[in-house]
């Protein structure tokens, strides 16, 4: 909690200084800024709550007309038989297909109660971080001070640099990757719309773009969780259609429902954020080569998994500046 | 009831200044700056003490800021301390020095060495740039103040550089 708290007050902390620099006042600066990114979060999650709703209702009432069953069913068979034509697959019993979704509802059920509990546990953190974010961003510089008195004399001025330029990485570090999920939003959101112009038919495409930047913040596992939704979408927006159900990618390869172009599309944003945005801001951000950065993350993957990564960049970032200021100490040890 | 909710409205009315704003008002850098700013100032203030015969920086250390005399003495030394040493000056209570760093991220001219038990105050170059970045009025004061000591001191050179020329 404390370690999110910390992360939080980082980013926010430029934008209120500069606020306070403005109004004149800590307090009324800290609240502006707490109560805008509440009201943020609400307004999305509200609309993303009353989309998915709308999505929900379309979808149900799509199964009531079409006959959700046989589409199934059909589709089943129909893919089974495409995907023959093209990969060695197992037999796949596609006739209880219904049956089986059936369990897996009533397993749904079963899990939401186990989710109510989750969820309750989720908020109860939030609002802990939320407090100490609050807290920390109210008195950043005071409890900074605080610490800062305990180093001895003789390292005194070097111990604040330090800080100072650790500080500096770390808070230029979580702006660039802040950045780089802001630009994978917005080339998803692109892409998604000109999939749209070929036919799609997505909807959310907004939210979709919005939670693909988010969970790029989460190497590796990220761009898979942004995929999902919209592969989602497109399966509910077009079941029952003809077109999207024999649309080929390229009028080559069989890609019902858009699944494959979805895919392509966000691996094509995934490519251009690997290899060009994130190298260029993050890198850049804080000091270090972009196949450092590489390197980093795959130690990080490597040692604590999909968290390590997250956790890669920044922790290099700090330990270059450590290290730089150690070799300069160890230089000048006879100045101390 | 009543008696404490005025005593507490009005706590601060007859309040003194604090030790640290009474120093600081004196010193040039802080001159013209209201109570208000000179609290502010003294929040962002390091209060550190030192022993006698302690260093609080050596030359050619990297500077990050100056030092208020709150309490004791300093001297400022060039040279080795073993042997060929020159004082440059001895300063005492309300006395500051390594204002330069504020302005210049460079390496220390001279030494500071406590003559005596020390409590200084520290104001350092990150301070003055969160606080330029938080209260660009107060930061622009204190930069100009800062500017006018470093002028005063050229000017002072320039003054013992012409009157050393004209001698020889």
């Amino acid at each position: 909690m404390l370690i999110f708290a910390f992360l939080f007050s980082t980013i926010l902390l430029p934008l209120v200084d500069h606020l306070e620099s403005q109004i004149k006042s800590r307090a009324l600066s800290v609240l502006i800024v707490t109560i805008s990114l509440i009201s943020a979060i609400i307004i999305f999650l509200k609309s993303f709550a009353s989309g998915m709703l709308r999505q929900a209702r379309e979808f149900s009432s799509q199964i009531e007309t079409k006959g959700y069953a046989e589409n199934l069913n059909s589709l089943a068979v129909r893919l089974e038989l495409a995907l023959k034509k093209h990969v060695n697959i197992p037999d796949i019993d596609s006739s209880n297909i219904v049956s089986k979704i059936n369990d897996m509802v009533g397993d749904i059920i079963q899990n939401l109660v186990s989710l109510a509990g989750t969820i309750g546990g989720f908020i109860f953190t939030a609002i802990m971080v939320l407090i100490f974010t609050i807290i920390l961003l109210a008195n950043y510089h005071e409890f900074k001070k605080s610490l800062v008195q305990f180093i001895p004399n003789k390292y005194f001025e070097m111990g604040l640099r330090l800080i100072f330029n650790v500080e500096h990485q770390v808070s230029n570090y979580l702006q660039g990757q802040l950045l780089a999920a802001s630009s994978v939003a917005i080339m998803s959101i692109i892409g998604l719309y000109i999939l749209n112009a070929t036919g799609a038919n997505l909807t959310l495409v907004v939210f979709i773009g919005i939670i693909a930047g988010l969970a790029n913040l989460i190497p590796l596992v990220g761009p898979f969780a942004g995929m999902l939704p919209a592969i989602l979408v497109a399966v509910m927006n077009n079941i029952g259609s003809e077109a999207a159900l024999s649309h080929q990618l390229f009028s080559t390869v069989p890609s019902p429902f858009y699944i494959l172009d979805i895919i392509l599309m966000f691996l094509i944003v995934q490519q251009i954020d690997n290899n060009l945005v994130t190298p260029i801001l993050v890198g850049e951000s804080v000091g270090i080569h972009p196949l450092v950065v590489m390197i980093a993350l795959l130690i990080g993957g490597t040692l604590i998994g999909p968290l390590g990564m997250l956790l890669a960049v920044p922790a290099t970032g700090i330990l270059k500046v450590v290290g730089r200021e150690i070799m300069f100490l160890t230089r000048n040890a006879h100045l101390l | 009831m009543k008696n404490a909710y005025w005593t507490n409205l009005f706590k601060n009315w007859g309040k003194t200044e604090s030790e640290t704003v009474t120093i600081i008002k004196k010193i040039p850098i802080f001159t013209e700056l209201n109570k208000k700013e000179l609290n502010e100032v003294s929040k962002l203030l390091h209060d550190r003490t030192y022993k006698p015969e302690e260093y609080v920086f050596k030359r050619h250390a990297p500077g990050e800021g100056m030092f208020i005399i709150q309490s004791g003495a300093v001297k400022i030394i060039v040279g080795e301390t073993s042997g060929n040493s020159q004082v440059l000056a001895e300063l005492s209570n309300g006395d500051f020095f390594g204002e330069m760093a504020l302005l210049e991220d460079e390496v220390r001219s001279a030494a500071a060495i406590a003559t005596d038990h020390s409590r200084l105050l520290g104001f350092f170059r990150s301070d003055l740039q969160i606080l330029i970045e938080r209260k660009p009025a107060l930061g622009n004061k204190i930069l100009q103040n800062l500017s006018k000591v470093v002028c005063t001191r050229l000017r002072k050179t320039n003054e013992l550089l012409i009157q050393e020329q004209s001698d020889k």
